[in-house]
């Protein structure tokens, strides 16, 4: 039995869907987001590498990592910035454990906390870290503009994600578990205010993951052009590469979580089935679309603009959601 | 096989703490051992522009909380230049005493409430 629990503990942080399987899949999240943006604009997008251009994303990473040189000044810290990288890193890959995806699922009452931490609020502080770690001016611009929209999307995540594990758990299961709320997603759909509010919450939820991602229109802390490259102005070489990557794990990770709170993971099917398998990837190409189109469809806000943005479109309809949770039957 | 454990607060924090420590491990070994040693040294990206452009590398703690101030919070540092900083003792006073007068009531509903909950 104990056995057992460690093989799959070690198998679920190093393999699947830990370290290996989550890189990948942010490779593959990166080479999607990138042929879709091509189309869009009618370019043709990585094509060369690999078949249809699959392994473009690993190349680009190798290439940074292998090839490239670290470029540093007197005032940079690189070894504090891969530190503070590398923390973020592990600690998108250890939340994993708490989704039903991993071969070691741990539920425990208000795990959905744990993983928020995790998940979401270190490779925050982890990304700012590195980025002050090498400072520049445009990299303190960068990092203000990041700091000012995170104190609005953060909560937004947060409460678009903890309303339907709570309206999932209130009656039955583990109370505010990950698990619990993926085995009860059926009550997120069981009348039409369960309906209501879960669509409200995937409302804040897709402008929040906007903003995490810093897609348009919230690009604004990297800004290209406007201020060089914002908070990664003066990351490089395996610097670069780590930070692409994190920045990669926190889309992954936040698309994981929406499909498994929100959309019920391969609900009706369970995992080890086909069809499980296929609903599952269904579900999570289909947030990763909402995602690239807003992207492109749409022009970058100022900064001012994006804040008053993601408080109407992205805190109010989860504090909506919230509200009604709590007053509803 | 597929696990599920359900555990308590404490042990599952222990648990993701460990596999934290186990996952900081192996993606450091992969880092370190991969990436390129190569190392240049150059001055700071100013555009073109040498150092001198700017008075230090980063702005200080008091311009970035007057720009955030000027810039994204205008109604509140309007208050505070029009209401709250004009140079008269006596707006002052009337601001500050407005909001003391608030927490004073705060107080007072605090101490009767908890005095009829028996706290």
């Amino acid at each position: 039995m104990y056995l057992d629990v460690y093989v799959n503990a070690l198998f679920s942080i190093l393999v699947f869907p830990g370290t290996i399987f989550l890189i990948a899949l942010a490779f593959f999240t990166q080479y999607l987001v990138r042929k879709l943006s091509a189309r869009y604009q009618r370019r043709m997008g990585p094509s060369y590498v690999g078949p249809i251009g699959l392994l473009q994303p690993f190349y680009d990473f190798l290439k940074l990592l292998r090839a490239k040189e670290e470029v540093v000044n007197r005032f940079s810290m690189p070894r504090l910035a891969e530190f503070a990288l590398l923390i973020g890193v592990s600690c998108i890959v250890s939340s994993v454990i708490f989704l039903p995806i991993s071969l070691l699922n741990v539920a425990t009452v208000f795990d959905v906390l744990i993983f928020f931490y995790l998940s979401s609020v270190m490779p925050l502080f982890a990304m700012v870290i590195a980025s002050l770690s090498m400072p520049s001016p445009y990299t303190s611009i960068g990092v203000s503009r990041l700091l000012s929209l995170v104190t609005i999307a953060e909560p937004a995540y947060f409460v678009s994600i903890l309303v339907p594990v709570y309206l999932a758990t209130r009656s039955g299961g583990v109370f505010m578990s990950i698990s619990s709320t993926y085995v009860n997603s059926s009550r997120l759909y069981s009348n039409p205010v369960a309906l209501v509010i879960t669509a409200l919450s995937l409302v804040g939820f897709a402008v929040s993951i906007q903003v995490k991602a810093m897609y348009p229109p919230f690009n604004i802390p990297e800004a290209e052009q406007e201020i060089i490259a914002g908070y990664e102005t003066e990351f490089s070489g395996p610097l670069l590469a780590l930070a692409r990557l994190l920045h990669d794990l926190d889309i992954v990770i936040a698309l994981l979580a929406g499909v498994y709170i929100l959309l019920g993971g391969p609900m009706p099917f369970n995992h080890l089935s086909p069809q499980g398998v296929v609903v599952l990837a269904l579900k999570y190409l289909i947030l990763l679309l909402l995602v690239t189109t807003l992207k492109n469809i749409m022009g970058r806000y100022r900064i001012d603009q994006a804040l008053v943005q993601v408080f109407k479109y992205g805190l109010i309809p989860p504090i909506i959601a919230a509200t009604l949770t709590l007053v509803a039957p | 096989m597929k696990t599920t454990l359900v555990l308590d607060p404490s042990s599952a924090l222990t648990i993701v703490v460990a596999l934290l420590g186990l996952s900081i491990l192996t993606v450091s070994l992969l880092y370190y051992a991969l990436k390129s040693k190569r190392i240049r040294v150059t001055n700071v990206y100013l555009s073109g522009e040498p150092e001198s452009v700017v008075s230090s590398i980063t702005p200080s703690v008091t311009s970035m909380y007057w720009g955030f101030m000027k810039r994204f919070a205008r109604s509140l540092y309007r208050v505070l230049v029009e209401e709250v900083h004009t140079g008269s003792l006596h707006d002052w006073y009337k601001f500050l005493s407005s909001w003391l007068a608030l927490l004073v009531l705060l107080a007072v509903i605090v101490l009767i409430a908890s005095i009829i909950a028996g706290w």
